[in-house]
């Protein structure tokens, strides 16, 4: 007999959640992992059978971050919801749910704590597997997502990834997304979900993302016209907006056509990287400055969730001069947010 | 949390060893790593300098090589979340080595350095890259330059492209700053010469392989007349004797262009005389074949990736084997008929030299050609310090293969009846569609050249759209435009100016230019300066061999 217990929540009212869910093994955790620059934790915290026959009662601590089992002889082992620290977009805070696999017992937590893992939801990222051999169920699963967000949390933004196309052929890959999308259009009505398709191994998941951030930040319009403005003035080549945690480019202005397509990705993954590095010295990384005889980057901390990087095609501007340009800029821009 | 840090700290060690790789981003797997994975080696790119030379690396693979660096920080070594699938990783790439008028398929690639061939492969595989087409025109081009002369000029030219070939093997080592291990010879044309080397390249390597595709054309029209009227003339037992000249035994040889147009006029009494007019009317080497080749042949070159044909590759060391068995077997039947005059002509036989060598040397620029791709033949030898020994040993077999067939032709060339002037472009061409042997040579080459067909229009696609839009395939459109402007090409020779000899000479001219002689020599010429090693008699020399490789295209013209 397993024992859940029910508790008091503390007030997290003020923290607004992005909720990624989907099946067990869809690719949330690389995904998460990826874009957030996080070391993907070993997966320790698979239920095995042996506990199941063995469970007492659950214990869930009060901040919904780790929950223990206790078995009838009093062993406890703790398990972790997937719960990312990473603030996000400000105010945000990432939750990983599986949600319909294979472990009855999840199954039975999730249900019971629907209301609250539901509550205060500002974005809903499910995540599909196009190899996936149970579309109903998934669909299924799915609605029963889309019930809880349209009873507690009903303005929140969806968004649907189908995820892992690279194992489906290159020219299937079109028919099979416009399949997957119709379908889902039709069972998120009344609420609008919008479709991508995905894989950590090309430029996809990246773009999704991006649209994803892009469609989240507040008066994203104005932002733009902004940095034109800015970029024009300071006669720059190119200028991104990245946002902070994730690199993720939330807009640019280019003032001529540039060769590589792929270029806003391998810029997030360098720093991403780089990130990585600074943190293991207990370093956080803030700015860069990239310099030779044809051009010069600059990468700063612009407002409290962006990032800025211009780039000058004209050497001989002094570095000062920019990074002036810039600092006053980002007193011009923090207004905005 | 717990779990981070203790991953953390896990991943430190590891990490450290990775961390200070300078010069080329060199993704190594782990040994442990159980999947078969290919190292993925991307060349660094050099961002200071924006002139427009292609990147060597595309966009897509300089990317994948960035995320993958990026994911392998995430997890620890042995995690196998986030390694590369085997279908994410970029394909190697296909290379193929080719010489227009000789075989062309897709070499297995290798990792650098490995070299798995023994000698005796090596020099086969040089050998049989530049055996091909050309073998049916050196009678033609022995008699052009008269009987001694063809000969030394046979072994002069042999000589002199085995010397510029090394020349090319050996222009990647003069050029220290830069790794040139990727690098094949219009690489090396690029470093000296800029955009104009890289354009001139691909001109004159074009103009070798339209030049082979249309003398294909050609043949493969007259090699598919022939088989057809062969069956159709064994099918309807139609004893067919031609008006023109040929000789009354059991070896008949035909001179075609002696007689008039049609040979079949008033021709022996037969059962359906107007079945056989039909047959003429619809099945005409100049007027129709061509043009039913296209249906055949368009569609093949559409595809988007030939390396189904190239399996084929063995057909051409089938047809050149079969052709030297046949030429021994016809030379001993027929005997031989040498007279020796040395300037003057006489009815039947022609002088020993002759103002119109340059036709042959023209041909056998083109006979003799591997320099676009010997730099990558010779990568695979085992033993690279005998790689020159190799060359020269499989130059020496070309040229004893080469003079084997021309003198055995020529020499065998039933004199006395016919004129030795006779001897056509295509020495195939001398034997009436009658003969049993020939016929079967006829098919041999004509299937060799159907699947070497569209490994050459591929070839000819990726050079040309590759480097004028950037990508192989751009769209249908773009590969259907260029494969109508080269069948059209070969159609329009086909019907109005068949001389196979005489498109082989003016390409084979033009393209030696370039590769053969001018290219190897200026870039020894360079590098030797910049080395300061430059002198008199060197400068000389090679000064000689560009002024050979001109009047060589010079002399087609006038000769």
């Amino acid at each position: 007999m397993v024992y859940i217990c029910r508790w008091a929540l503390p007030n997290t009212a003020l923290k607004k959640k992005v909720l990624l869910m989907g099946k067990s093994g869809s690719g949330k955790t690389s995904m998460r992992s990826i874009i957030f620059a996080n070391y993907i934790a070993r997966d320790t915290r698979r239920l095995g059978a042996t506990i199941l026959d063995r469970l007492h009662s659950l214990q869930i601590n009060s901040s919904l971050s780790t929950y223990s089992l206790v078995d009838s002889v009093g062993n406890t082992r703790t398990f972790d919801v997937e719960h990312s620290h990473v603030r996000f977009l400000g105010n945000l805070v990432l939750n990983l749910w599986d949600c319909g696999g294979q472990d009855t017992f999840m199954e039975n937590y999730f249900t019971s704590q629907r209301d609250n893992i539901f509550r205060n939801v500002e974005v809903l990222i499910y995540v599909f597997d196009v190899e996936s051999r149970e579309l109903e169920k998934d669909m299924h699963y799915y609605q029963s997502c889309l019930e809880a967000i349209l009873q507690n949390s009903p303005d929140a933004k969806i968004f649907c990834l189908v995820h892992k196309m690279d194992l489906v052929q290159e020219d299937q890959r079109d028919l099979i997304f416009k399949e997957r999308e119709e379908d889902l259009r039709r069972l998120s009505r009344p609420l609008e979900c919008s479709c991508f398709r995905t894989s950590i191994w090309d430029e996809t998941l990246y773009k999704a993302w991006s649209s994803i951030v892009y469609q989240l930040i507040p008066n994203v319009q104005q932002l733009e016209m902004n940095l034109r403005n800015f970029a024009e003035i300071i006669e720059a080549d190119e200028v991104l907006l990245f946002e902070r945690a994730t690199f993720l480019v939330i807009s640019h202005y280019q003032c001529k056509e540039q060769r590589d397509a792929h270029r806003f990705e391998k810029i997030s993954n360098i720093i991403k990287q780089f990130k990585l590095s600074c943190s293991k010295l207990a370093a956080s990384f803030q700015s860069m400055e990239v310099r030779n005889s044809n051009f010069a980057a600059f990468i700063d901390i612009f407002t409290s969730n962006t990032y800025v990087m211009v780039v000058m095609s004209d050497p001989s501007i002094p570095s000062a001069a920019t990074l002036i340009n810039i600092r006053n800029a980002r007193k011009h821009f923090e207004k905005l947010e | 949390m717990a779990d981070l840090d203790s991953d953390s700290r896990q991943l430190l060690a590891p990490e450290a060893d990775r961390e200070v790789l300078p010069g080329p981003m060199n993704i190594q797997f782990e040994s442990s790593d159980l999947r078969p994975n290919r190292p993925f080696h991307v060349e660094p790119t050099n961002i200071v300098s924006v002139s427009g030379v292609l990147q060597r690396v595309s966009d897509h693979a300089s990317a994948m090589n960035k995320r993958i660096h990026y994911y392998s920080r995430l997890a620890a070594p042995a995690d196998q979340a986030l390694v590369a699938p085997d279908h994410v990783v970029p394909a190697p790439e296909e290379r193929y080595v080719y010489s227009p008028l000789g075989s062309a398929y897709k070499l297995q690639s290798c990792p650098e350095g490995s070299g798995k061939n023994t000698s005796l492969v090596t020099i086969f595989m040089i050998w049989n890259t530049m055996m091909g087409t050309s073998i049916l025109s050196i009678p033609w081009g022995i008699k052009q330059a008269g009987f001694t002369t063809g000969v030394c000029v046979i072994l002069l030219m042999g000589l002199l492209t085995l010397y510029c070939c090394y020349r090319v093997l050996r222009s990647r080592a003069t050029i220290p700053s830069v790794d040139t291990t990727a690098w094949e010879f219009p690489d090396v044309c690029r470093h000296y010469f800029g955009a104009f080397g890289q354009w001139s390249s691909l001109l004159f390597s074009l103009v070798s392989l339209v030049g082979a595709m249309i003398v294909y054309w050609v043949l493969m029209s007259n090699f598919l007349f022939n088989t057809g009227k062969f069956v159709f003339n064994f099918i309807h037992h139609i004893n067919d004797t031609d008006a023109a000249l040929s000789t009354n035994d059991s070896n008949p040889v035909t001179c075609p262009s002696a007689g008039s147009g049609h040979p079949d006029n008033g021709s022996a009494i037969f059962a359906n005389a107007t079945g056989l007019q039909q047959f003429e009317r619809w099945w005409d080497k100049s007027r129709t074949v061509p043009f039913y080749l296209v249906g055949l042949l368009l569609p093949l070159l559409n595809f988007k990736s030939p390396s189904f044909f190239s399996k084929f590759n063995v057909l051409g060391t089938v047809s050149i084997v079969y052709l030297t068995f046949l030429v021994t077997l016809k030379a001993a039947r027929l005997g031989f008929h040498l007279e020796f005059h040395w300037f003057t002509p006489t009815e039947f036989f022609v002088p020993e030299m002759r103002a119109r060598f340059p036709q042959l040397t023209g041909v056998l620029t083109l006979a003799f050609f591997i320099h676009n791709c010997v730099i990558t033949l010779l990568k695979n030898n085992k033993n690279q310090e005998n790689n020159v020994r190799d060359l020269a040993v499989a130059y020496l077999l070309v040229t004893l293969t080469y003079l084997y067939i021309g003198v055995l032709v020529f020499a065998s060339f039933p004199s006395p009846p016919l004129p030795k002037d006779c001897i056509e472009q295509n020495f195939l061409d001398n034997f009436p569609s009658t003969d049993v042997l020939s016929f079967v040579a006829r098919i041999f080459l004509l299937f060799q050249m159907v699947t070497v067909y569209p490994l050459l229009g591929y070839l000819a696609r990726v050079q040309l759209l590759g480097h004028v839009f950037g990508d192989p395939y751009p769209s249908i459109f773009h590969v259907l435009v260029l494969n109508l402007i080269i069948v059209g090409a070969g159609v329009s020779m086909a019907c109005l100016y068949p001389n196979i000899g005489g498109i082989i000479r003016y390409s084979g001219a033009a393209c030696g230019l370039a590769f053969v002689f001018v290219y190897p020599s200026l870039t020894y010429i360079l590098s030797l300066r910049q080395e300061d090693r430059l002198t008199w008699p060197s400068l000389l020399f090679h000064a000689l061999l560009i002024v050979l490789g001109l009047a060589n295209l010079v002399a087609q013209f006038f000769m």
